[in-house]
């Protein structure tokens, strides 16, 4: 290596760029990780839920190192309507069997561990720094500009976040458009951690993920909750052009979710220690760019818009692990920086990451049906009261009072075209 | 061409401090290190005078053994080499012991034409090491500087005191303590960045210093930290404009306060 000269450039600690420093520098590649915050994941808010499998493709063991909250034993789903909730909830304390599935993450702590892991592993780490512009010379990126300072390498990995300037710069795609992507708004609420156990139903180390619909006043998104250690992640993530027709400031939808009989009763008492917003790619397999590498130059993690949402899982974090590892591999495997490209396509085809995209390549179609984000939930909680209802009075017949709860909330034209619609996009 | 010695305080980032509401204490645990802030003026104003004129600048720091993870953000601030004394007596040290060890690691890799340090700490703003460590050196000591100028040996300095301007001259060496106000800070750029982790940077060991026990046992102890908290009244008038603040004047002026 020349003074001036790395084999990689990598710009973004998230953990897209963090797993592809990692791999490169423990294969002995001389790699610059660089990152804005103050130090790597000082900015990332994400909420979180880590699938572990993404950091043993990494490398085996690695995730028992990690800065892990609590194991994930409990899935839930909840439908609220303004009332109450109906919550269905998959207690599984072997989920995921030797290795477990998942783990609630703090960002900050995560990033900046797995950043330290890189920089133990011989690459530069460079935190503090805003990468501004790309070099490019005979229609090759062949190096990153910040402030006066330019820096060259063969390769520029781009793992810079949904809104990727660099993939923009390198006119990969253009700036972002407000229907492929999420908003999300996070809140990090202490308490005590015995407390969270108790409430949760879970023992130490332990814990729970929540996805709650019906919480965003029929504006397609929904509200999501995880058990750390000592706090809770709180947050709702919402389509933005649709929050932008309504009247309510999401601030306000989120207090309302917050405030929720079924939501504070886990969180009074609780205090605020950290508040974020942030983008999140919404469209899945079809908002990946068609082009996601020049010569020299490559996008991973959430600048390829890797991003999975099933309205039951949201997966960003492991997608973005597999594709800064596919990205080391292909500089590795490459022989000139110009084959990086094509490298980069097969191991995102051999890592499955591609298999996991297309699975669900029609889900976003399904959140086009407003009706799933208020009357659904609605029509559940109804239906629930209804079974439950017990006053003396005389009961309706079981299906006649049933079909009334539907036919309340939807009709059954509705019902009928929604249940083709998703068995469809599913 | 002189040559400049910054000492700084390896201290906890105040923002990341946490005070706890039930009994005040603090809660450090969420806290990064950080270059205590006027300090990394008085790196600032030495590492810009030798950039201008040449000369060189080291810095010295007593500390814990977190000190060490000082050295990268030194380094890539202008300064050529760093020599940090990481020992945990750092922890209870006060402002006596300090400048004890300070002025022994000194009188060890010294001579220096200039000491420049920031007026005082981020946390514990004492505003003596300056001055002590002067004392013990039997050198000129210049406070309160906020413009420095420097002409090979002889400085040319504005002291900023409560209602006027001092302006004062001295020949090195001597140690000279800055306020924020002389000048802003770096933000080290990727070159200056990487170039740190190229810079040379030397471990004292205080052991070596041939300080006497004594030497380190501080005479001032602190025996508590608490958060300070302002109690609020938090009342809010709701009537009409003209009533609300007329009864928000009246209960100004009963509490004294206008
Ligand atoms: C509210 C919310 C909840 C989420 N919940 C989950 C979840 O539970 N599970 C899950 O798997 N995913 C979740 N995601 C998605 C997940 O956060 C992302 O997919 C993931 O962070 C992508 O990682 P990345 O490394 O690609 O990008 P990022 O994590 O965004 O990292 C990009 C990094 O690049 C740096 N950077 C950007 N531009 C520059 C520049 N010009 N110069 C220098 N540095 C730069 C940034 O500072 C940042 O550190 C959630 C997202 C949100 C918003």
């Amino acid at each position: 290596m020349s003074d001036d000269t790395f084999d990689a450039i990598v710009v973004g600690a998230g953990p897209a760029g963090s797993a592809c420093a990692y791999t490169l520098a423990k294969e002995g590649r001389s790699v610059l990780l660089l990152d804005r915050g103050n130090s790597a994941g000082a900015k990332n808010v994400s909420g979180g839920r880590l699938y572990t499998y993404a950091l043993e493709l990494v490398e085996p063991g690695l995730y028992e190192r990690a800065p892990l909250q609590r194991k994930i034993v409990r899935e839930q789903i909840m439908l609220m309507n303004d009332r109450g909730a109906t919550t269905v909830d998959y207690f599984d304390p072997g989920f995921g069997e030797a290795v477990p599935q998942s783990y609630s993450v703090i960002r900050a702590a995560l990033d900046e561990w797995f950043a330290g892991e890189a920089e133990a592993q011989g690459a530069m780490v460079a935190p503090g720094v805003v990468v501004d512009g790309l070099i490019e010379e005979n229609g090759r990126i062949v190096g990153i500009r910040t402030g006066e300072d330019e820096m060259r390498a063969d390769v520029v990995v781009a793992a810079d976040g949904v809104n990727s300037l660099l993939g923009q710069k390198a006119g990969l795609f253009p700036d972002v458009k407000a229907s492929a992507v999420g908003v999300g708004v996070k809140e990090t609420i202490e308490l005590p951690d015995e407390l969270i156990s108790a409430r949760f139903g879970v023992k130490e180390g332990e814990g729970a993920a929540r996805v709650a619909i019906g919480c965003t006043e029929g504006i397609s998104g929904g509200g999501f909750l995880y058990t750390n250690k000592g706090s809770i992640s709180l947050g709702i993530v919402f389509n933005p052009e649709q929050a932008g027709r309504q009247t309510r400031h999401i601030q306000d939808i989120f207090q309302d979710y917050k405030m929720h009989p079924a939501i504070h009763a886990l969180i009074e008492g609780g205090t605020s220690v950290e508040y974020g917003a942030h983008l999140v790619p919404e469209k899945g397999y079809h908002g990946i760019p068609k082009q996601l590498s020049r010569d020299g130059f490559v996008v991973v993690g959430d600048a390829a818009q890797f991003g999975i949402n099933t309205g039951l899982i949201i997966r960003g974090m492991d997608l973005a692990i597999v594709s800064g590892l596919a990205a080391a591999k292909a500089i590795i495997a490459a022989k000139q920086p110009a084959d990086v490209g094509t490298l980069y396509r097969q191991q995102l085809e051999e890592l499955l990451l591609i298999a996991n995209q297309q699975a669900y390549q029609n889900f976003h179609g399904i959140f086009e049906i407003s009706r799933i984000f208020r009357e659904y939930p609605a029509l559940a909680n109804d239906a629930m009261q209804f079974l439950f209802r017990v006053d003396g009075k005389k009961p309706k017949p079981m299906l006649k009072g049933l079909l009334d709860i539907v036919k309340r909330n939807v009709s059954f034209g509705k019902l009928l075209g929604d249940g083709w619609k998703i068995y469809r996009h599913i | 061409m002189p040559k400049f010695l910054v000492l700084y305080k390896w201290t906890l980032d105040e923002q990341d401090i946490k005070v706890k509401s039930d009994d005040l204490s603090l809660d450090a645990s969420r806290a990064k290190g950080k270059i205590s802030d006027f300090d990394r003026n008085a790196i600032e104003e030495a590492a810009a005078i030798v950039e201008k004129q040449g000369g060189s600048v080291e810095a010295l720091s007593y500390g814990t053994p977190t000190v060490k993870q000082s050295l990268k953000d030194v380094l890539s601030r202008g300064v050529d080499k760093a020599y940090w004394i990481g020992d945990a007596s750092a922890e209870t040290a006060d402002a006596a012991v300090t400048a004890k060890v300070l002025a022994a690691a000194i009188r060890k890799i010294g001579p220096y034409d200039f000491i420049l340090t920031g007026e005082g700490s981020s946390d514990q703003f004492n505003q003596q090491t300056a001055p002590r460590l002067a004392a013990l050196l039997g050198l000129p000591c210049l406070s309160f500087v906020h413009k420095l100028e420097v002409d090979g040996a002889k400085a040319s300095v504005a002291r900023k005191l409560a209602d006027c301007t001092e302006l004062a001259t001295v020949t090195g060496p001597a140690v000279i303590s800055v306020l924020s106000d002389i000048n802003k800070p770096r933000i080290p750029g990727l070159k200056q960045v990487l170039g740190a982790a190229k810079k040379p940077s030397e471990e004292i060991a205080l052991g070596s210093l041939g300080l006497a026990a004594e030497d380190l046992q501080p005479k001032a102890s602190r025996r508590s930290v608490k958060g300070f908290v302002m109690t609020r009244k938090n009342v809010i008038y709701k009537d009409a404009p003209a009533d609300a603040v007329a009864k928000l004047v009246s209960s100004l002026a009963g509490e004294g306060l206008i």
